[in-house]
């Protein structure tokens, strides 16, 4: 369940990613009254099987049942935040009437990874998911050479355009206006190593903070530019992370700045 | 196709259809029905019903304090001191402070926050009404909030993000006990479930400990 909005006197109206048909809207009647047999197991984030019965209109759904409710998601603003942006990442790469099979499974995981999830991994967690989700579309940003001329890039400090998709090389960056982000040496290299982790390195991922920011600032621009539109619960993420001020976790032994410590090679 | 036929419908019937689709739960079906319906319609009642809805918009304000509707501000509620002016109960929308004044075992004062937070809709905080609620607890001696948001992901959501913002207030916190079933609306819980869950709030335990970002 990705989306859930009211229709009319008591229905819901769902957006669920499914594995053999994309993205599908449809409604659930009823499902706002108490006792109603679906609304149980209808909300944002469930994993759910769900039966959906066809006719004229919109596909209704006649039965749900929950497999995964993620409580862990739930009870926790830190994590619930995340697990909404990695749903509507999800979302907003699927088209509907498509399989998705991959970005379906790989969702699942990452959500039952985040439940589990102590605070100061999580954020390596989502840049991994973000770059596995480019990867899958096809989208992945070019960070092994330069994005236009292809030369391989030296162990330097370059940038980084979304628009064209990757790490541009010092005699590259002034051909064109497009805004360019500081891609620093660290930079790439987490990047690369997100890149090719599995999630387990890649939680296992220690990065100083302003590397952290710089590398989701290339992933944000980029994921912008690939999808043509901003992704929305990124203003509630940064919200809860800014403030409220719910600790930009600052776990012990891991003072803010030092760069990226777990040292990510290539 | 909708948009199609709209088009080649007279401008004033495709504008009133147009009107009825921007309503919540109005599909384009539903907006032709409500359109047709209205034409076969006399004039009188057609009348009666553009004078209602100006009138609404006129004469119906959000109560300064409370933000629930109204046709004065202060509200009804506000104004009446002989309720327990220490609570205020912080609901979702106008309808659900109804359907917990119907329970009549609340006697405190409301606070409609008109939506919820929302993330993937990209609707926060700043766009309901979080800020009056601050500044009212600024000011009055209110001891407890009792968070009556929907038992769903953005209202348990939007109570968790409140009790995060209060927690430096010192005020106690208590959100709506279980029992309320899961994934329904507030709006259309029965009266006795509504009174059992107000009795049965719970104070928010200092979730501090737990959790994590
Ligand atoms: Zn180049
Ligand atoms: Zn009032």
């Amino acid at each position: 369940m990705v989306r859930m909005s009211d229709l009319g006197e008591a229905d819901r109206l769902l957006v669920l990613l499914t594995p053999g048909r994309g993205l599908m809207r449809a409604t659930a009647r009823s499902a706002r009254k108490p006792g109603s047999k679906l609304g149980g197991h209808l909300d944002l984030l469930c994993h759910v099987s769900i039966s959906i019965s066809t006719g004229r209109g919109l596909d209704t759904v006649s039965q749900a049942d929950t497999l995964e409710g993620f409580r862990g998601l739930r009870d926790d603003l830190g994590r619930l935040s995340r697990g909404l942006y990695l749903a509507e990442l999800a979302e907003r790469f699927a088209v509907e009437e498509a399989a998705s099979h991959g970005p379906f499974r790989l969702l699942v995981d990452t959500l039952r990874t985040l439940e589990k999830l102590p605070a100061d991994a999580a954020d390596s967690l989502l840049r991994w998911y973000e770059l596995r989700m480019l990867g899958q579309h096809g989208f992945a940003p070019q960070l092994q050479r330069c994005v236009d001329c292809e030369s391989a890039l030296e162990q330097k400090d370059h940038v980084y355009s979304a628009a064209r998709g990757g790490i541009v090389c010092p005699n590259c960056r002034t051909r064109g206006d497009d805004p360019l982000l500081p891609a620093p040496v660290t930079v790439i290299k987490i990047l690369r190593f997100l890149g090719r982790a599995t999630w387990p390195e890649a939680i296992g991922l220690k990065v100083g903070d302003d590397d952290r920011r710089m590398v989701e600032r290339v992933l944000r621009s980029h994921l912008h530019y690939v999808l043509d539109r901003d992704v929305k619960s990124t203003g509630f993420l940064d919200e809860v992370r800014k403030r409220l001020g719910v600790a930009e976790a600052a776990p012990e032994g891991d003072p803010p700045g030092d760069g990226a410590r777990t040292g990510p090679q290539g | 196709m909708d948009g199609h036929r709209a088009a080649s419908l007279a401008p004033p019937v495709a504008r009133l259809i147009e009107a009825f689709r921007k309503l919540p739960g109005v599909g384009p079906k539903s907006a032709q029905r409500l359109a047709y319906h209205l034409i076969r319609m006399p004039r009188a009642e057609a009348e009666s019903l553009a004078e209602a809805i100006l009138a609404v918009k006129d004469r119906i304000v959000l109560c300064q304090v409370c933000q629930n509707i109204t046709e004065s501000t202060p509200c009804p509620i506000c104004s009446d001191q002989s309720r327990d002016r220490t609570r205020i109960c912080v609901v979702e929308e106008p309808l659900d402070s109804m359907a917990i004044e119907r329970t009549r075992s609340y006697d405190g004062l409301y606070h409609v926050l008109h939506g919820v937070i929302s993330p993937v809709n990209g609707i926060g905080a700043d766009d309901l009404k979080v800020r009056e609620l601050l500044e009212r607890l600024r000011d009055e001696s209110v001891t407890e909030v009792i968070l009556a948001t929907n038992p769903n992901l953005e209202g348990e959501a939007t109570a968790m993000y409140l009790q995060r913002l209060l927690k430096p207030l010192g005020i106690a916190v208590s959100r709506l006990a279980r029992g309320l079933s899961s994934g329904a609306d507030l709006e259309y819980a029965d009266e006795s479930t509504l009174a059992h869950a107000l009795q049965g709030r719970t104070r928010s335990a200092d979730q501090d400990a737990s959790q994590s970002l």
